[in-house]
């Protein structure tokens, strides 16, 4: 009889611990909730659209979205982020928006968001997460100011983020005997034997037009050939012997490119290589998808992915864009919810099975992905290898950069000796940091 | 008239005064304040560092924009040249009455109609190495193709005519409807005296024309130191810095290098040029018409 009134007393009991987990839901104090986003008009964020109904259901947070063009994303954001009260709640930024942000305290420190049991998803595993992404998006105030470091801390979580790979035509490597490149000097001997063997093809495509695109390419090739723009104390050093490798190695490249190489942004060299009008392709692994869109590609189904072939060492780039909750945000603590749900496992196989740009490792060897997109393994091997330092995040990087790309662009087109070049670009580089205060501890 | 009275008018028009005063020198007073700042678009102006003249001097050691200043300097003589020649000559050979011509003008004024974004890309697709249509006729003809935007001088001149082909019709209907405003009795005075039909020209219809004339060319003059869209979109300044006017150099320096007051500073000696170029051509301008003035008196009265 005790036992038969002792079972409906631990039923109940039951019943009140599992209602009880029910009102321990995270979401349940944010049910309702709206945040507001800005993020980039950009195929990875054009995928977070796809998936953001699902968070919607799941956790009751309602998701507002203001996709905009990228630099108009920027212009927005420049203003909105000097409000007292901001419109947004979460924002999707350019990799080097990190370094004007941080420095003028616009973006919450997400430790204490981190630290939060009430918050933070014990299941995150925040060691999945790509490390060269997080170093390059996400930290600052560690080395040099924008990496890691002792004294660094984290402002932003990557997503819809980017390495380079060499994208490659196996027909016409096959055709020819060409290998595929493995280190920079196989990879210039295929980019100038491609078009005497291929009538009218160029070897490589790559970005070469004056300006960011130029400094760009330049950049993409400064690393893996051993180089950097200053040295730990800041000193310009991108004028050595490495510098100079660099320079020479795009101007071989643009030289045995497609006509025209000199103009390109990376539109036009994808749509150069998608044409047939090029056997190469190294940038970001984000123009991968449209490859192999029949519908607008030539060449669907006869590229060929590789990791960044090797210089001095291995080092392929970072770039792209990260989620980060602004400091004059009104529904924080639900941004935060949204920006863990995104990356997390689940939300960052979710993006990328609509065909986003994975944040993490594990997503990269989920074989789901590797059926549908059969060059993710390659690309989760080439993020092994993405420098989070091949190009200073500095506030006044957009001056240096700019130069680098014009001077470089002299290189290209006005055959401006590539050692005088850098000579100069290290000079006024130096000037300029004079000027930011760099040297103010000498 | 008392006081009250004088001042009436005055008080009637202070409303329209005011707003207007504001209107017009808020922005420049706030350019010119700006142009002393360090300012960053991350920060609000009130919290900006006041750095003097250093925005000023920093112009004057900086290479790149000494570079666009001339380029700027290369391009508005090299466009508004061949438009005015162009515009003008036109205007006096379409200047008669022949069959369509009402249509050949409504297209000649075409192109102005465009906006210059569309312009420029346009350019850019026509100048396209592979697909453009100068290189694909160039080839079919046996030759190679011109590096229209991939060399620093091919790329000035490939500039300069999307702006010709943009702007002559506007100095073409400017100068039409001023000769055709001219007065008939000059003309047919000129024709009575056997005036060859070139004489007409140079003689009667240019120096007649010429106020006309001035204006426009200050107008084309002042557009051609501020077009940006057309160069931005076409080749973005480069190669290297051969195509960067200083007007893509101030939206680069703010938009780019977020430096707001730098750019304020090349705004504001960009204005004071233009403002000199005013000047000059405006007085230039009242001189001519005091002295047409001067001699319209010594002709009726003798003295």
């Amino acid at each position: 009889m005790m036992m038969n009134l002792m079972k409906p007393a631990a039923l109940a009991l039951a019943g009140i611990a599992f209602s009880g987990a029910a009102l321990a839901d995270p979401y349940d104090a944010y049910r309702g909730q709206t945040v507001v986003a800005n993020f980039p008009a950009h195929p990875h964020y054009d995928a977070v659209m796809k998936v953001l109904p699902q968070f919607t259901e799941e956790t009751g947070i309602k998701v507002e979205v203001d996709q905009l063009q990228y630099l108009k994303m920027r212009e927005k954001q420049t203003l909105e982020l000097t409000k007292r009260r901001g419109e947004y709640d979460l924002i999707g930024y350019v990799v080097f928006s990190k370094a004007d942000y941080v420095f003028a305290d616009q973006l919450e420190n997400l430790a204490k968001y981190f630290m939060n049991p009430k918050l933070a998803d014990p299941t995150y595993d925040a060691d999945d997460l790509i490390d060269g992404y997080v170093q390059n998006i996400g930290v600052a105030g560690g080395t040099k100011g924008y990496l890691p470091g002792k004294t660094g801390s984290l402002f932003g979580l990557p997503f819809g983020s980017e390495t380079s790979v060499l994208a490659y035509r196996k027909d016409i490597f096959e055709k020819h005997g060409i290998d595929v490149p493995e280190n920079y000097d196989q990879l210039l001997d295929a980019a100038c034997k491609v078009p005497e063997v291929e009538d009218g093809m160029g070897g490589m495509a790559s970005r070469a037009a004056s300006g960011h695109q130029a400094s760009h390419a330049f950049l993409l090739h400064l690393a893996p050939l051993g180089g950097r723009v200053f040295d730990d104390q800041w000193n310009p050093i991108i004028n050595n012997e490495a510098g100079v490798a660099a320079a020479n190695a795009l101007k071989t490249i643009v030289d045995c490119g497609p006509e025209g190489s000199q103009t390109f942004g990376p539109s036009e060299a994808a749509a150069s290589f998608m044409q047939g009008d090029s056997a190469m392709f190294m940038d970001s692994i984000a123009f991968a998808a449209n490859f192999e869109n029949p519908e607008k590609s030539k060449v669907a189904g006869k590229v060929g992915y590789a990791l960044h072939p090797e210089g001095v060492r291995r080092g392929s780039q970072t770039g792209g864009f990260g989620i980060a909750i602004p400091k004059n945000a009104e529904n924080k603590e639900a941004a935060f919810l949204l920006m863990q749900w995104l990356t997390s496992k689940k939300g960052d196989l979710a993006v990328a099975m609509q065909g986003g740009n994975p944040s993490r490792f594990s997503t990269y060897e989920n074989a789901d992905l590797n059926e549908k997109y059969p060059y993710s393994a390659t690309f989760g091997e080439a993020l092994k290898y993405a420098d989070p330092d091949w190009r200073p995040i500095i506030p006044v990087w957009g001056k240096i950069n700019a130069d680098i790309g014009t001077t470089m662009s002299k290189v290209l087109t006005e055959d401006l000796d590539p050692q005088e070049a850098l000579d100069g670009v290290a000079e006024r580089a130096e000037a300029i940091m004079d000027d930011a205060g760099y040297y103010t501890w000498r | 008239m008392g006081t009250a009275n004088r001042l009436t008018p005055w008080l009637f028009l202070a409303p329209a005064v005011v707003v207007l005063g504001i209107a017009l020198l808020y922005p420049i007073g706030y350019m010119i304040y700006a142009s002393f700042l360090s300012w960053s678009p991350s920060e609000r102006i009130g919290d900006a560092e006041w750095i003097g003249w250093r925005n000023y001097t920093n112009l004057w050691t900086d290479e790149a924009f000494r570079e666009s200043f001339l380029v700027t300097l290369k391009f508005a003589a090299a466009v508004v040249t061949i438009e005015m020649v162009l515009g003008v000559g036109l205007a006096l050979l379409l200047d008669r009455k022949l069959r369509g011509m009402t249509v050949l003008r409504t297209i000649f004024i075409l192109p102005m109609m465009i906006a210059p974004i569309v312009v420029g890309l346009m350019w850019r697709y026509m100048y396209h190495p592979t697909v453009g249509v100068f290189n694909r006729t160039l080839k079919s003809l046996g030759f190679d193709g011109a590096p229209w935007l991939s060399d620093g001088t091919w790329a000035f001149w490939s500039v300069v005519i999307a702006d010709v082909w943009q702007w002559t019709p506007f100095i073409f209907i400017l100068a039409l409807a001023a000769m055709q405003s001219l007065p008939r009795s000059a003309l047919e005075a000129a024709e009575i005296d056997g005036a060859t039909e070139w004489q007409k020209i140079w003689y009667i219809k240019i120096p007649l024309m010429m106020p006309v004339l001035i204006v426009t060319l200050l107008l084309r003059l002042i557009d051609a130191f501020k077009v940006l869209e057309v160069i931005l979109v076409l080749t973005n300044g480069g190669p290297g810095l051969s195509t960067e006017i200083v007007a893509l150099r101030i939206f680069r320096t703010a938009q780019e290098f977020q430096e707001l007051g730098e750019a304020a500073a090349m705004s504001n000696v960009l204005l004071l040029m233009l403002m000199a170029l005013t000047i000059l051509m405006v007085g230039y301008n009242w001189l001519q018409e005091r002295r047409a003035m001067r001699l319209r008196v010594v002709a009726e009265t003798g003295k």
